[in-house]
């Protein structure tokens, strides 16, 4: 073995951490990103995994146009809406353009947090024990955030914009294009700000069950707005421009609100002066934001601990022992056994009752339960509204997706604790099955209540066909992602960390499984195309129950074929499978 | 002399349990000060404090005589540490991890790469080039971290339990390689479950027990403030026992009531 003698630096010799060039520490970030992509995929390739691989790059060759069209849509929409008005004199309506765009952003940004957090390779708060200065650290956290879905979108549409009013007027581009990269800046800030807010408000189980009620405190007010909604002269608003005509109608408070001064800003409809101080506005409202966001990373920074509770490694105060009479193995063999050991084998009654205690402290999952019910709420007002036949099965797909990618990592929240089912005397399949038990009850609750909604809001009865069809849809994706998951949990799990910034990313998947995901919802809603065409071409609606009843048998089938064959597979797979879910 | 680590009414609190109770701790310079507590007495969350990691609630904290709030990037590039969990970028392999924390404690390239080459060989890493970092055993990880504590040269080191899962050739090599350190003026402030070794490596010792500094000093200063019943100078073990191992009542915590777990084999 080498010698080393390792000597602390001479005190002159040692840089203070002002004498560390910025660059240096921000390349070395940006390299430890390009490394631990690089690694990733060289590990799947080195491990055998090649065909993962490769399945892994056909997968981003599939998705990524599509995802593409994701960030192409609102930027041309934006962009074609911004050149209409400004060309027409609409210029109230930029506002409303803004604030949607505003609205979106916020509203992508908070939905995906989970998703955007179990992509990224690295927990930021890591950095910590490095010589940072908190403004290196606040930049830094601003630069690893940058490449988020929310971001994204936002800043080509608002760019789409700018581009649009120049187009319509010159004249007004350059005041466009800087004013809109302000606004852009103050939406990062926003979401950033809120994010790190809602971080610090949901780190104790109270909060989150508070945020869960107003959660569903919202969306039953929604139905009642719907229910409550105006006839008349107004129900025109209904048909596709109902959020329209709502954003039209905060126009008067809009004014006040960075939309409304962005928009000011770039519109020659007051005196110079009035149009600088709106630009003013806008800046303080930016700085606002990012002085609240700053001030929240600041605590961060200087070790804030947030929890409820103490670490894992501070023990709670001991509290009284008592020692009760030392029962005989033949007490341990008379216990009573509770209304779940006569439904359930004990060891799934155990393993269902573990997942109902996640599912509750599990904030990120009923928020993926609810959100998407508020886009069905908007969808069935929409687009949708008009095709009765689709708009069931949309929204179904729809609700579902976020609760489908949980299927594809059932062992990632237990982690090193998934070595108890290898040791323990259970069968994994019992295990298997009481986790999809939980996910499936999940999954019906949402069909359930989307299912609601969309009978709810539907303008025109939808027809017993579609219903059926719907139904048979459900059940063969819900068990082909079952399917499909519970392999993919077996053969590639991946560890979810809970605590702190994890309360919001414990939906952790690999991107891998992400994409597998998503192909298989587009698949699936896809595959309503041609069912659909064929139902057209005959006449015959109820050809697609036909088609989806068959599907859906050969599904659940599939299903109870790979739960006989799950022991073996975890057993074939149990070194990489107590490595990814033990291992740091 | 300047104290190398000085907490005054050091205290952590999460919600109503206090886990760090009011802690006046001095480390001189140039000590290799053992710190120990039973499970849960507040080591890690003392160290986390120590080292930026978590904020206490009240109390202060000075690092080479520096206050540690008020100076933190400056402190955090004198200090090396090996915190609980290891904090390992698991995606990399050891070489890609050493050059990172060298590049982040503003090191040069060549001086980086220089170093790591050094550690890797000294820590007998080297033939594991491609081997990413989560593919490493829980010892090898800890000899990482070790290795990344020390990239920077710092003048205090904190180890969180160091030893654990180390075999014994690579402990052999740490100790001596701490021992190096402290003959060329560094602080070594280390928590450990094992006994023997706090006893072969430091000169001071504190413990800590529910949260409060119970007992400071050489471990001379220790075994004269513990009475013995024997001829014989008592281990450090002895002296730990001594000090935390009863309860109020005089009773050792360890001994168990005779109705416990009778139903084991």
């Amino acid at each position: 073995m080498a010698q080393l003698d390792p000597r602390p630096d001479h005190p002159d010799s040692t840089p203070s951490a002002d004498a560390i060039p910025a660059s240096t520490q921000l390349l070395a970030i940006a390299w430890l990103r390009w490394r631990i992509f690089v690694n990733g995929l060289r590990r799947q390739a080195g491990s055998g995994k090649v065909g993962s691989l490769v399945l892994s790059i056909a997968l981003r060759i599939l998705i990524w146009p599509i995802l593409a069209l994701w960030v192409v849509g609102p930027a041309l929409g934006s962009g074609i809406f911004a050149w209409m008005e400004v060309s027409g004199r609409h210029w109230s309506r930029l506002s409303v353009l803004f604030g949607g765009i505003t609205l979106g952003w916020q509203f992508i940004a908070i939905n995906g947090t989970g998703i955007a957090a179990s992509a990224s390779s690295f927990d930021p708060s890591t950095l910590l024990r490095f010589p940072l200065r908190f403004g290196r650290y606040l930049v830094l956290r601003l630069m690893l955030g940058f490449m988020t879905a929310s971001t994204m979108v936002g800043c080509f549409a608002l760019f789409a914009a700018a581009i649009g009013i120049a187009v319509a007027q010159p004249s007004l581009g350059p005041a466009a294009f800087v004013v809109l990269a302000i606004f852009a800046a103050m939406n990062i800030f926003l979401s950033r700000m809120i994010a790190i807010w809602v971080e610090r408000w949901l780190s104790t189980r109270r909060a989150r069950e508070i945020f869960t009620a107003l959660m569903a405190l919202v969306f039953v007010s929604f139905q009642f707005l719907n229910i409550h909604r105006p006839t008349g002269h107004r129900a025109h608003l209904s048909n596709g421009s109902w959020l329209l005509g709502f954003m039209q109608g905060t126009n008067h408070f809009l004014v006040w609100l960075p939309p409304g001064f962005a928009t000011n800003c770039i519109v020659p409809l007051q005196h110079p002066l009035a149009r600088l101080a709106q630009f003013a506005a806008l800046l303080a409202w930016t700085a606002l934001f990012l002085a609240i966001f700053a001030f929240r990373l600041h605590r961060q920074f200087l070790g804030e601990y947030l929890s409820e509770g103490a670490p894992r490694a501070v023990a709670v105060a001991a509290a009284p022992r008592t020692y009760p009479q030392p029962a005989t193995p033949a007490a341990f063999n008379q216990q009573p056994a509770t209304n779940n050991d006569q439904l359930f084998s004990p060891a799934i009654a155990a393993c269902l009752r573990k997942e109902w205690l996640y599912i509750r402290g599990n904030t990120n999952q009923l928020i993926q339960m609810f959100t998407p019910l508020v886009f069905v709420f908007i969808f069935s007002r929409g687009i949708l509204a008009r095709h009765p036949t689709y708009l069931l099965s949309g929204a179904l797909g729809y609700a579902l997706l976020g609760l489908l990618g949980t299927l594809y990592n059932i062992f990632g929240a237990d982690a090193a604790g998934v070595q108890l089912y290898l040791l323990a005397p259970v069968r994994l399949g019992d295990v298997i099955l009481a986790k999809n038990i939980a996910g499936l009850a999940l999954l019906l609750i949402e069909t359930v209540l989307a299912w609601t909604v969309v009978m709810m809001l539907a303008g025109t009865p939808i027809p017993l066909s579609a219903q059926f069809s719907a139904a048979f849809w459900v059940v063969f994706v819900i068990f082909a992602n079952l399917t499909l998951g519970t392999l993919r949990s077996i053969q590639a799990p991946r560890r979810i960390l809970p605590g702190q910034t994890r309360q919001l990313r414990s939906t952790s998947t690999s991107q891998t499984t992400a994409l597998i995901v998503l192909a298989t919802l587009l698949g699936s809603v896809l595959l309503q195309v041609p069912v659909a065409l064929l139902c057209g071409h005959f006449h015959n609606p109820w050809l697609a129950v036909w088609i989806f009843a068959p599907l859906a048998v050969a599904a659940v089938a599939a299903y109870a074929l790979l739960l006989g064959h799950a022991e073996q597979l975890i057993l074939t797979h149990r070194d990489t499978f107590a490595a990814d879910l033990c291992g740091d | 002399m300047t104290p190398a680590i000085e907490t005054t009414s050091l205290t952590r609190r999460f919600g109503d349990f206090t886990a760090v109770d009011n802690v006046n701790l001095t480390v001189d310079s140039g000590q290799f000060f053992g710190f120990l507590g039973p499970n849960g007495a507040g080591k890690s969350t003392t160290i986390k404090m120590l080292t930026g990691l978590l904020a206490p609630t009240s109390g202060t904290i000075r690092i080479l005589g520096a206050d540690l709030t008020q100076n933190s990037a400056e402190l955090k590039r004198q200090i090396g540490v090996v915190p609980e969990g290891m904090a390992l970028f698991g995606r990399l392999t050891a070489s890609e991890y050493l050059r990172f924390v060298g590049r982040m404690y503003g090191l040069d390239q060549a001086t980086t790469a220089q170093r790591t080459e050094e550690l890797l060989e000294f820590m007998n890493l080297a033939g594991e080039q491609k081997k990413l970092v989560t593919d490493f055993s829980h010892g090898m990880q800890k000899k990482l971290a070790l290795a990344a504590a020390v990239i920077h040269g710092p003048k205090v080191l904190f180890l969180d339990e160091p030893f654990e899962g180390v075999d014994a050739i690579a402990a052999g090599t740490l100790k001596s390689m701490l021992q190096r350190m402290i003959a060329r003026g560094a602080t070594i402030f280390l928590t450990s479950h094992v006994l023997e070794i706090v006893e072969r490596l430091c000169t001071h010792i504190g413990i800590i027990h529910r949260g409060q500094l119970v007992a400071q000093g050489s471990i001379e200063q220790l075994r004269a403030g513990v009475a013995s019943s024997g001829a014989a100078p008592l281990t450090l073990e002895q002296i730990f026992l001594e000090i935390v191992g009863a309860d109020r009542d005089g009773n050792l915590a360890a001994t168990p009531p005779e109705q416990e777990l009778s139903w084991l084999s």
